[in-house]
């Protein structure tokens, strides 16, 4: 009897489980759990302590390479980081290699610099979509001109106030690159490793592991690592938003995920032996 | 015939390579500056055409199997839906995803159709991977065992009710999984990355000599 039943759960209608985890998903989102996020990462708390330790009027370029695809956890990242920056009087100038980013990008900058009083081309810059990152990168190190000599709306960018003393990485506070792709390897070594600027990023939780060896050898300063990268981020700077929210509702998915795979192994092991 | 279809590609592949790879020793600003810049002026004019072939190339292609009704013909209709979703937006508001607070016509597309669809895609990953998960994830080995030891404690650590969990069972041990966590991503995860992280660069190398040197030609086709 009781062999039926476990047998039949092993054998359970795959849409019985899609409905499983979007009932769990919906449970946070109407009334959310709110554990507190206490141990912030290593790895994020850097990117934090070194942007927090950055004169104001330094100057931030901050590449956002990412789409709708990997919003949920990327673009948190990049709110909290452009709000940290504002905060702390930086100059920010934003690009990105992937086109399918530039509706996100004007996303963030259509309510984020007004939290903080900040105005473009005077504050912060948004530079258009450009392909052929190996050329932009290297260019970046010599003349920025050559490539962003105009910003989105194709106003002049060399004689805007944030650009001000700006001309290749030697000027620039830090680069950051927050991606779903593998654009910060890049980032590494066409602009770290050659140019030795600092180097700081943010990824999906899927690819963080595979940054380690940047991180231990310095040619990462710091990196933010999926949703949870956000929320600790947003916990850093004292401003919650969907990173936070975002947490709830892995809380319950993780679960359910381990819940599954454990069951299954208990109750495989036992059948084998009984 | 030969002349311009191997030897003059091969010449260019092996003195562009060779300049490119020496520009990067030699500390000169005629080298490290001028050259470079004007490498990088050519290569995003090659980029340029490449955007042009690639989309004249997938549009002959999806062309051709509704011309020839292959299996599946009807998604190729899709190709040019989506295509002219958002390229006839993008003329009518001249690339302008907002004006002021308002979207435009291209922002509205990019918003309600590129940005659903892939967020759509991607989410759908998550049904599959915890169907998936309880479906072929079996603990057979010791291997197997670790790997799972291993991922349950990631996904207890990244988030704050795993910390719960974790504290209320195994408190008393003084060991947080948040120090476990970071362990497995700066000790084993490191190692493992490095030794792919060398590998794989030493092969790029190796590919780059073969393709400079002309050994490895795929890239030019059959002939």
């Amino acid at each position: 009897m009781l062999r039926k039943y476990t047998e039949k759960f092993l054998k359970m209608d795959r849409r019985l489980i899609f409905a499983l985890l979007t009932i769990l998903m919906f449970i946070p989102l109407i009334k959310p759990l709110g554990l507190p996020n206490k141990a912030v990462g290593v790895s994020c708390q850097q990117v934090y302590d070194f942007i927090e330790n950055l004169k104001p009027g330094g100057f931030i370029l901050i590449s956002l390479d990412y789409d709708p695809s990997t919003r949920p956890e990327l673009h948190p990242q990049a709110k909290a980081v452009i709000r940290h920056a504002f905060r702390k009087d930086l100059r920010v100038a934003v690009m990105t290699f992937l086109p399918g980013s530039t509706g996100l990008i004007e996303e963030i900058f259509a309510t984020v610099p007004k939290e903080y009083n900040k105005k473009e081309e005077i504050d912060y810059v948004v530079l258009p979509y450009q392909a052929g990152f190996v050329a932009v990168m290297t260019q970046l190190g010599s003349d920025m001109y050559s490539i962003y000599d105009k910003d989105k709306n194709g106003n002049p960018t060399k004689k805007m106030p944030v650009m001000k003393g700006i001309t290749n990485y030697d000027d620039m506070s830090a680069v950051m690159c927050i991606t779903g792709t593998a654009l910060l390897d890049q980032w590494v070594l066409y602009a770290g490793d050659k140019f030795h600027v600092p180097m700081l990023g943010g990824v999906t939780a899927v690819s963080q592991p595979g940054y380690g060896p940047y991180l231990q050898k310095g040619q990462l300063k710091g990196l933010i690592g999926g949703m949870k990268g956000a929320a600790d981020y947003e916990g850093l700077i004292g401003k919650l938003g969907k990173g936070t929210t975002g947490i709830d509702v892995l809380n319950l998915g993780h679960l359910l995920v381990l819940f599954l795979i454990i069951t299954s192994n208990i109750i495989l092991f036992f059948m084998k032996r009984f | 015939m030969k002349l311009i279809k191997r030897t003059i590609p091969l010449a260019m592949v092996f003195i562009i390579g060779i300049t490119m790879f020496l520009s990067y020793y030699i500390p000169h600003e005629a080298s490290q500056t001028h050259y470079v810049e004007r490498m990088n002026e050519w290569y995003n004019i090659i980029v340029a055409f490449a955007f042009l072939l690639g989309l004249l190339s997938l549009f002959f292609t999806h062309y051709g199997k509704i011309k020839k009704k292959v299996d599946g013909w009807g998604y190729s209709i899709f190709v040019f839906i989506g295509f002219l979703a958002m390229v006839i937006p993008a003329f009518v508001s001249g690339g302008d995803l907002m004006i002021g607070a308002n979207l435009t016509v291209l922002g509205w597309a990019y918003k309600s159709i590129f940005n659903t669809l892939q967020a759509t895609m991607f989410s759908v990953l998550a049904f599959y991977i915890v169907s998936t998960a309880f479906r072929s994830f079996r603990i057979k080995s010791p291997q197997a065992f670790i790997l799972f030891v291993a991922a349950a404690l990631l996904i207890l650590g990244k988030v704050p009710v795993g910390d719960l969990i974790w504290t209320t069972l195994l408190g008393w041990t003084g060991i947080e999984i948040s120090g476990i966590v970071e362990w497995i991503m700066s000790v084993p995860a490191v190692a493992a990355r490095r030794g792919i992280l060398i590998g794989v660069s030493i092969g790029a190398i190796i590919i780059s000599m073969k393709i400079i040197f002309g050994i490895e030609r795929q890239y030019m086709g059959r002939d």
